[in-house]
């Protein structure tokens, strides 16, 4: 007896003839997906995967307009253009119609919302423009030199008169700490010079053989004028003073900022890194790959069709003889 | 300082003795001198070093491990493990990031998955108003070359430009795939993954 109806149950087996066809390959792949994507009563490995946390929405609310009129709008603009064949392409639009939900989709699978605020996300409505010199800018995942950020980046973004802004960079490492390398409050409308610079810009420095970091920029838009002197580190100073919590120093000013810009950025290690290394901060750290440790299923007393070497596999501290079999 | 200082003191002392004793000439005395000079400098700079090793220890203290939280770097260094096993079905699924072109009756759609979601990552279709607005029709074969440039400068933006794109067999040689693998590829998006590196490669 199942606890739930068993797939393909109201299907007549006896009486296949009468069964509805599908004409087609797409029909049935599409129907295939939703079927795969569907929730189900067994068990499946999706639902023995630990679901992220039921998130919370930090940031601003997206502003829709009346959706009649926006379609009647779109549906006359569609008219005129079917008529006039020789149109140029221009993406400039999506910045401000679907750019925001792109952004957090891939802000998502880089696992950035999970590392900065455990439980809550954010839609990146104001599009934050940063560029280091005229060829390289940062995107949502872009892949950099250390060499090419190595000087402070310009960063644009559109704000109104009299607003006042925050601007993070943090590179999150260890569990629960992020090291924030550059960071500027109470920033007046457009111009990112006259803000109070609150640390000094740092060039990122992944280590020799870790890979890829992300370098994460947070615009937060303020209520007021928040008082920063408690944050503020002066000019020379260890890496010990830079590493902070994202989401404590956010709790804090929770009530007078909302983060509303998000941008970030990849980068391997690069011979600029040990520059960076030696003449700000110590001895430069290289290292290696550890791989996990073969998997081998628990042993059995009577091991069927298995040769003599499954012995080896599961003697204490010893090598194996053959490879990894 | 003030220890040097007397040691310099006594060192000058020693040596003014010993010069008087051997009646030492002007030049032996000058090379005498140089050289204790040179060995209190020494002594100088390795004290100076002694104290300045606290300051320079508190930044060395590194985790001997270190742990890349960014679910995209095993990936990107061809060390992340493909989903092998499924040769027996199509499409197979041992990739870190698929492409799936699809075509309805009236938009064309394009979406890069990877392979743990459900979700897709990066999509671009002419049902976003941004490209329908662009457009004059939106399921022709220069709908599906704009939707494949729009998807590549996304992707590049995105730091995602190697993947895996199985056509419908039947369907790859029609004009409209053609003209959207090759703007994919004319803007740098390459449609293969690299070989995942094992023990010894």
């Amino acid at each position: 007896l199942a606890p739930g109806p068993l797939p393909n149950q109201d299907i007549d087996v006896k009486n296949l003839e009468s069964l509805e066809k599908y004409h087609s390959y797409k029909r049935y792949f599409r129907q295939a997906q939703e079927a795969h994507n569907k929730p189900v009563w067994w068990h499946t490995y999706r639902k023995y995967v630990e679901k992220a946390n039921p998130q919370v929405d930090i940031g601003f609310p997206l502003e829709q307009p009346n959706r009649t009129k926006q379609v009647k709008e779109r549906k006359q603009v569609m008219k005129e253009n079917k008529k006039n064949m020789e149109l140029e392409r221009a993406a400039r639009l999506w910045e401000q119609t679907s750019g925001p939900h792109h952004i957090r989709r891939l802000a998502e699978h880089y696992g950035i919302y999970k590392d900065l605020f455990p439980n809550a996300f954010f839609l990146p409505i104001i599009p934050l423009k940063v560029h280091y010199g005229q060829n390289s800018s940062v995107h949502y995942g872009n892949i950099l030199t250390p060499t090419e950020a190595e000087t402070a980046p310009q960063i644009s973004f559109e704000a109104e008169e009299g607003t006042l802004w925050t601007l993070l960079l943090t590179e999150h490492l260890l569990d629960g700490e992020a090291e924030y390398v550059h960071w500027m409050g109470n920033i007046p409308a457009g111009a990112v010079q006259s803000g109070d610079e609150l640390c000094h810009y740092l060039p990122p420095f992944p280590p020799r053989g870790t890979g890829f970091h992300r370098y994460i920029f947070v615009l937060f838009k303020q209520n007021g004028p928040i008082d920063f002197r408690d944050n503020a580190r002066p000019s020379p100073h260890s890496l010990e003073e830079r590493t902070f919590k994202t989401v404590e120093w956010y709790k804090k000013h929770q009530e007078h900022m909302t983060p509303a810009g998000l941008a970030f950025f990849q980068s391997q290690w690069d011979a600029s890194v040990t520059h960076t290394f030696h003449h700000t901060l110590m001895k430069e750290p290289v290292f290696e790959f550890i791989r996990p440790p073969v998997y081998h299923p628990p042993q059995v007393k009577f091991p069927h069709r298995q040769p003599l070497r499954y012995l080896d596999r599961y003697r204490d501290g010893q090598p194996h003889t053959y490879g990894i079999y | 300082m003030q220890q040097l200082i007397m040691r310099a003191v006594a060192v000058l002392y020693v040596v003014s003795i010993i010069a008087v004793n051997c009646r030492l000439n002007k030049n032996d005395y000058l090379v005498c001198m140089f050289i204790v000079f040179v060995l209190l400098s020494a002594r100088c700079v390795s004290q100076a070093a002694s104290k300045a090793e606290p300051a320079v220890e508190e930044n060395e203290a590194v985790n001997p491990t270190f742990v890349n939280r960014n679910p995209r770097n095993l990936e990107q260094m061809s060390l992340a493990v493909k989903d092998r096993g499924w040769k027996t079905i199509w499409p197979h699924k041992e990739f870190y990031h698929r492409l799936v072109f699809s075509r309805t009756q009236h938009h064309v759609t394009a979406e890069v998955f990877s392979s743990s979601s459900l979700d897709p990552v990066l999509t671009c279709s002419t049902k976003e108003w941004a490209l329908k607005r662009e457009l004059p029709s939106t399921n022709c074969v220069a709908a599906c070359q704009a939707v494949g440039e729009v998807l590549a400068q996304r992707c590049k933006q995105a730091g995602i430009t190697r993947m895996v794109y199985r056509a419908i067999p039947w369907s790859y040689r029609s004009d409209a795939v053609q003209s959207f693998r090759k703007s994919m590829k004319d803007r740098g998006i390459i449609l293969s993954e690299p070989r995942r590196k094992y023990i010894g490669t």
